[in-house]
Formats: C-alpha cells, structure tokens, sequence
C-alpha cells in the first residue's frame, strides 16, 4: 500500500460525506437551538457526522458554550460578592439618587 | 400599649442608608444587564423610589437587599419591554451580514462552509480558533468584560436584551417571548445573531491570534 493511501481515503471520504450533509452556514443556527432546546434524533445525528469532517463547527459550539458558561459565573461573581471587579455606584450617581429620594419622602 | 407608641415603634424606611448599603449591589446588578450607566442609574432610582412607596408592605421583614433586588428585576424588565418597541434602536444589519460573509465561502462546491475549512492558510487570520480559557478565569477579569460589553453595543436593543435575559438570567423562551411580544421561532433567530456577532467581535478583539 503506498503511503498517504490511507490518508487520501480519508479525504475522498470526508469530502464525499460533506456534500451531501448541510453546510457550516446552516449548521450554525441549529448549534445555537441546542442551547436552548433538545435536538431532534435526526439533528444530533447530522451534527455528529457534521463534526466529522468540520473541527471548526465544534470550536464554535465550544465557543457559544464558554460564553454562556462565562457570562453566568460573572453574574454569579456580582451577585455574591461586593469585591467584584465591577465598576460601583459612581459619587455624582450617588448624590443624586439621595436628593431623588429626598424629595420623594417630603 | 397605646396607639401612639404603636405608629412610633413601626420602623421607618431610611431610603439614605438604602443608597450606602446597597447602592453599588444594585448598580453592579442593573450595569450588567444594561450596560449603560444612565440607564442604570435610572433603573436603581426607580427601584429605590417604588421601595419607599411600597415600605409599608415590606415593614423589615426579610431581606432588605433581596426585597430591593426583586423591585430593581421588574425595573429592568420594564426597561427592556420599552427598548424592544424602539425598532429603529440600534443595530446594523448590513455591517452583521458582511462580518460574517468574509468567514464563509461565497461561490464554488464548498460555498457556505467555512473558509478556514477550504483554505486551511487562512485559519490562523479567520478562525473560529480555539479560546484557552475557563469561565472562572474570565469572570474574574475586568477588562474582557468591558470588551465583551462594547461588543454587544452595535446589536440591535431588542436583540442584546433577548440574549441578556437568556445568558444572564438564564430566564425561559416563554418568560422572554412575554417581555419581548415574540414569537419562538423568532427568539431563536435572534439569540443566533447575537451569538455569531458577539462571538465573532470577541475572537477579534479578546482572544484572537494575538495572545493575551
């Protein structure tokens, strides 16, 4: 067998099987649904053999993944912490809010 | 006991201390979610105003921290009713279509999948690349989410707050489909665009080829 045969099947393969699954572009908003609902068999399916032959659509399932995950523990962070990173109440902001409620309990 | 003492021990509401005990609590809060100073300031305001009028149902008991935040939730939710009305608010659909176009094969067999796919020299500019990092990393990180806010400003209002209710407060599709007056379908339209667009801007200007 001559070296790169293997390889060469491979490829044949991948670019045999990308043609008839649906493209990157229409894979995308299907990723983004599975944050939000179950998949159908038939999607999961697709996605899987999708993968196969595309590592970029699973980075970006990684992607969406991380910046949920993220912005989660962030929220987390400024809801059970004072020391969060966040910018606080601003003096002028402060003033303002005391005279509001002031003249509100007049 | 007599009725006057009665009326002079009911505690009192002290909206001042309400400000120095938990001003910057619900600035934080409301600036995560609305990433705009003023509309933060606003929306505290509001709950700090709607909290002396309702003090009297609340007399102490609890919370006062999570009886403000419960107030300052309905604030924002309100904010975000009223900004999803406004459809010419923000947004440029045209500049979101060409971001994404350059990242896609736009004629021959492979058109429609990435070109980082099809021209594998142009992966290390184009991505999607892989992101080294965990959440608790960038939580802790104030700098990524200055960027990761100013990365949401060109969306659309409506489009930024459907994905802060969703990420943020982890609400249902129903709970937003409400505040919003959507349909489904079109929610998930939405989360799709704000998806790509936010993590597009964050491998350019966050984790893109340049280490940070």
């Amino acid at each position: 067998m001559k070296p790169g045969f293997l390889s060469r099947v491979k490829l044949e393969a991948s670019f045999w099987l990308g043609r008839r699954l649906p493209t990157c572009e229409e894979v995308l908003p299907v990723l983004s649904q599975s944050l939000e609902r179950k998949l159908t068999l038939r999607e999961r399916v697709t996605l899987r053999l999708h993968f196969l032959i595309c590592v970029y659509c699973l980075r970006y399932l990684k992607q969406l993944r991380l910046m949920r995950a993220s912005v989660r523990a962030r929220s987390e962070q400024i809801e059970t912490g004072d020391s969060a990173p966040a910018p606080a109440l601003p003096e002028d902001a402060r003033e303002r809010l005391k005279r509001a409620l002031e003249r509100a309990k007049q | 006991m007599s009725e006057e003492q009665l009326v002079l021990e009911r505690p009192t509401a002290d909206p001042g201390a309400w400000v120095d005990r938990h001003g910057d609590y619900l600035y934080r809060y409301a600036m995560f979610r609305l990433r705009d100073a003023s509309a933060a300031e606003d929306a505290v305001q509001e709950t700090l105003l709607a909290a002396l009028k309702a003090y009297d149902a609340f007399a102490g008991r609890g919370s006062e921290r999570t009886w403000l935040v419960g107030i300052l939730k309905h604030k924002i939710a309100d904010h975000f009713r009223r900004v999803s009305r406004e459809v010419t608010a923000g947004g440029d659909d045209e500049g979101e279509a060409l971001e994404q176009r350059e990242l896609f094969m736009q004629t021959g067999e492979w058109v429609g999948h990435w070109v980082a796919a099809v021209h594998p020299e142009k992966a290390e500019i184009l991505g999607p690349h892989e992101w080294h990092a965990t959440p608790e990393q960038l939580a802790e990180q104030g700098e990524f989410w200055e960027v990761f806010g100013r990365c949401l400003q060109p969306l659309p209002a409506r489009i930024a707050s459907a994905f802060t209710m969703r990420e943020v407060d982890g609400l249902t599709s129903e709970e937003i489909c409400d505040v919003l007056n959507i349909k489904v379908n079109n929610l998930w339209v939405m989360l799709h665009r704000a998806r790509a667009h936010l993590r597009r801007c964050l491998e350019l200007n966050w984790f893109g080829p340049k280490e940070h």
